[in-house]
């Protein structure tokens, strides 16, 4: 078995592609349109293009324990996911000079330098730099 | 204070409060990934970080969950992967990771991965070029 997709929840799949792709710097991999207005929906890391894929999944739209499950993992701050970069700080500031809301600055955590954004979708992210 | 930053702080305080075992970790790690083409040593990893050899490995597993021998096997298997899938032939990779044998390194190749860096090449190389 492959590890291919990792799926985040979106409330909004364009506005999750738009800020995926401009603000954040994935690479739209895969549109194929669904029923309604749904969209299987996949962007990619620019530097590992034929690596995992993440899934812009409008399930909170849809089923309800998921939205539930978003609007918990909010509320407590939890990030739903993280994305690895080589420096955290540099990161950091062009995210926020992008308008990006952080409820966590780059902290120190043992072994990692850590921070914590929003993603405008009804998720927040984690940023982790290795040390 | 949301409920995941205070989980932050306590796992802070639990796991990372010994900055001097921390930074003996994090520095092995960083001197692995910047010289895993070199002869690497325990004696000569405690010698840089003023500890002993049983030390280190402790400290090490602590943060890292494997020993530095482990991490440095994987850096080099890592490594190994990328030069193949470039094309690099498995001798020249053999070498440019810091083996002197081919045989030892096929063997450990294959005990990492499940399949010989020959088999590995032909398959992503080869796949690469399609």
């Amino acid at each position: 078995m492959k590890i291919k997709i990792v799926s985040i929840p979106v409330r909004d799949q364009q506005k999750a592609l738009d800020f995926y792709t401009d603000v954040l710097g994935f690479v739209k991999k895969l549109d194929v349109p669904l029923s309604g207005e749904n969209r299987w929906l996949t962007v990619v890391s620019k530097y590992e293009q034929d690596g995992p894929e993440l899934l812009l999944e409008p399930a909170p739209n849809h089923f309800e324990p998921s939205k539930v499950y978003q609007d918990e993992l909010m509320k407590a701050g939890i990030p739903y996911t993280q994305f690895y970069v080589d420096n955290i700080q540099e990161e950091f500031e062009r995210l926020t000079k992008l308008g990006v809301e952080f409820s966590m600055k780059p902290t120190d955590m043992g072994t990692v330098i850590a921070a914590v954004f929003n993603d405008t979708c009804g998720n927040n992210i984690q940023l982790v730099e290795e040390k | 204070m949301t409920y995941y930053i205070q989980e932050l702080k306590r796992i802070k305080r639990t796991c990372f409060s010994n900055k001097v075992q921390v930074d003996i970790a994090v520095n092995t790690k960083r001197y692995i990934d910047t010289n895993f083409d070199k002869e690497i040593s325990l004696d000569l990893l405690a010698h840089l970080r003023f500890t002993s050899k049983y030390h280190l490995i402790r400290v090490f597993k602590k943060y890292y969950g494997i020993t530095p021998r482990q991490y440095l096997i994987n850096k080099r298997v890592e490594k190994a992967k990328i030069f193949l899938k470039a094309g690099k032939s498995v001798s020249d990779t053999c070498y440019t990771i810091g083996f002197e044998s081919i045989n030892s390194f096929s063997n450990l190749f294959k005990t990492k991965t499940g399949i010989s860096p020959s088999i590995y090449r032909k398959a992503t190389f080869d796949k690469s070029r399609q």
